[in-house]
């Protein structure tokens, strides 16, 4: 047991020690009821931030890889939030479902013909984009699905730094001394150069101005000789004259040679006539040489037989070798 | 100089020493579960209490908190500086602002204030509390000293929740004027950020890991001082009671809440 005398004095202490400025209590209610206040009202504001208290409607996109797309990550259109990842699930097909959560007040600048992206650059997550085309198509449905396009920086990025180097190493091969666009160039220099000469673009197609020269001369030539030949080709008493009048002589000439083949038309109607009657002699001919033949078989037949009668009989033998 | 660390004694006072632990550890628990059980009985808000309560509140909140409230914005001001200014040198501004928010709202502001209470709140209640009790080991008296803590634990576990909630506010509010300056058109986005940051998990450990700082500054420098008191002072120790086993417990809170939200 204890003494009640110590208690009461210890008592008298703390009431002396807890001794404190006025309205002491009214402070600390003032204090409480602020600091209740004051985080009722945080907690409002981190519930209205994640969105509790909106209307939203339900939009599915559908993606063969959700990496780095993580619940409350936002959806924009044309660089404004309209909608928030709400949850990422793995559908039984093995695809990535992200549910995504679109305020009703947001949702009309999402149409049937919308389209959705998911791209992926070197910093920081993914980034859930919508495109609408055609703003007057009808809106999306609660609850509609999506497949949205995936667009990767990193796994684009060593096909182009592939397609860079190939590139590069071209443009090397181009760029270097002895590369053939050099030597064209060089060719295309030294051909602009000539071009700058006396005779311009002659030059530069001839290769100098002694070669331009020359062919300057050679033209000059030609043209003293087209003009000596229009002199005698078509001059006075040239030869075109005289084309002119042998044309009309041969002109003669045929008419009298026309006149000469109809007479050789006579000639060979005549000629066919003979031949004709020859045909008929020749067949007469034939005739008389069956009969000379007749003739010439009997009297030799009588030969025969005069030689076998005496005295002109002799022996007749064959002998063998 | 008597040392009773493990480094300086004898093998076979390790046993000994262990237990002693292991024992002022379980006081130290003991004392916060009564603190709380007589936070919760109706029958512990006696007028009395209520006047020390306030007390305890108007010592560890009312006072400080204008104080605590200016320094802890001027340095967060510098904070958000250098951390936007970097974040827009390399063009992640859009980051910027998360990370303030995460840096500062999350992490730095419960820590200062639990650091400040267990510094300013250890040392009076040393002075106010146990003083006069010291020579009286009753019952009762344990009693009444238990219930002085629960004034003491309330004032203490209010005043950590108070100075970093107004200081959180205030530094939401200085990121976005450094942000978007006096305009109202970056409110929307400033939302969604705060929104993306204060997941459920993140909101939920945040208000937890306030709440133990709170109970942790409020107990244990009181259970240590209890400890003085019935078993006398420890070796020389110049330093606060319980102020090494107070930091252990805040940096294990810190890092739990840590490694809860990030791994």
């Amino acid at each position: 047991m204890t003494d009640p005398a110590i208690h009461a004095t210890t008592d008298a202490q703390t009431d002396v020690a807890m001794a404190a400025p006025p309205h002491i209590e009214i402070k600390a209610v003032i204090l409480l009821v602020l600091m209740t206040s004051l985080i009722a009202a945080f907690l409002l504001y981190v519930m209205y931030a994640r969105g509790v208290f909106e209307v939203t409607q339900r939009l599915v996109l559908v993606s063969d890889d959700s990496e780095g797309v993580i619940p409350g990550m936002d959806m924009t259109f044309a660089g404004f939030a309209v909608g928030r990842v709400r949850r990422v699930e793995l559908a039984p097909d093995g695809k990535a479902r992200i549910l995504v959560d679109v305020p009703r007040k947001d949702a009309n600048w999402l149409r049937v013909s919308s389209v959705f992206t998911l791209e992926r650059g070197l910093v920081g997550d993914p980034k859930i984009k919508a495109y609408t085309g055609i703003l007057t198509d009808p809106p999306l449905p609660d609850g509609a699905t999506r497949t949205v396009l995936r667009g990767d920086t990193g796994a684009e990025i060593p096909k182009l730094v592939a397609s860079a180097r190939t590139l590069l190493e071209n443009l090397e091969a181009m760029t270097r001394l002895d590369s053939s666009l050099n030597a064209s160039l060089a060719n295309v220099q030294a051909a602009t150069n000539r071009m700058g000469g006396k005779y311009g673009l002659l030059g530069g197609a001839l290769g100098g101005d002694e070669q331009a020269r020359k062919a300057m001369l050679a033209l000059d030539r030609v043209n003293a000789l087209l003009a000596s030949a229009d002199r005698r080709v078509f001059g006075k008493a040239g030869i075109a004259d005289d084309t002119q009048a042998a044309v009309v002589q041969l002109n003669a000439v045929l008419q009298g040679a026309s006149a000469s083949l109809k007479k050789l038309d006579a000639v060979l109607a005549e000629a066919q006539a003979v031949g004709k009657n020859a045909r008929v002699a020749t067949d007469d001919l034939g005739v008389l040489r069956a009969e000379v033949d007749s003739s010439l078989r009997k009297a030799s037949r009588l030969v025969d037989e005069i030689n076998r009668k005496w005295p002109f009989a002799h022996k007749s033998e064959l002998k063998l070798p | 100089m008597p040392n009773n660390s493990f480094l300086y004694s004898k093998p076979q006072q390790w046993r000994h020493q262990l237990a002693h632990y292991a024992a002022s550890w379980w006081r130290m628990l003991l004392l916060g579960a009564i603190a709380l059980v007589l936070a919760f009985s109706p029958s512990t808000y006696t007028r009395e209490h209520r006047r020390a309560t306030a007390r305890q509140i108007y010592l560890g909140a009312w006072q400080v908190l204008p104080w605590f409230t200016a320094l802890s914005a001027l340095i967060s001001l510098v904070i958000i500086r250098i951390v936007l200014v970097t974040a827009l040198s390399y063009g992640l501004s859009r980051f910027g602002l998360e990370m303030v928010v995460r840096v500062l709202v999350l992490e730095l502001i419960p820590l200062a204030a639990a650091m400040f209470v267990a510094l300013r709140a250890g040392m009076a209640f040393n002075a106010a509390v146990l003083d006069p009790l010291a020579s009286d080991r009753s019952e009762q008296a344990a009693w009444r000293l238990r219930r002085n803590l629960v004034a003491e634990v309330s004032g203490n576990a209010f005043a950590v929740l108070s100075l970093a909630i107004v200081s959180s506010v205030l530094v939401l509010v200085l990121a976005y004027l450094n942000v978007y300056g006096l305009s109202p058109w970056g409110l929307d986005d400033y939302t969604r950020t705060v929104g993306r940051v204060f997941e459920p998990t993140v909101a939920i450990g945040f208000g937890i890991k306030t709440l133990l700082f709170g109970l942790a500054v409020a107990v244990i420098p009181a259970a240590a001082m209890m400890e003085i008191q019935r078993f006398g002072r420890n070796g020389e120790s110049t330093t606060q009671p319980g102020a090494v086993r107070l930091l252990f417990v805040l940096t294990v809170i810190e890092a739990a809440s840590l490694a809860v939200k990030y791994f």
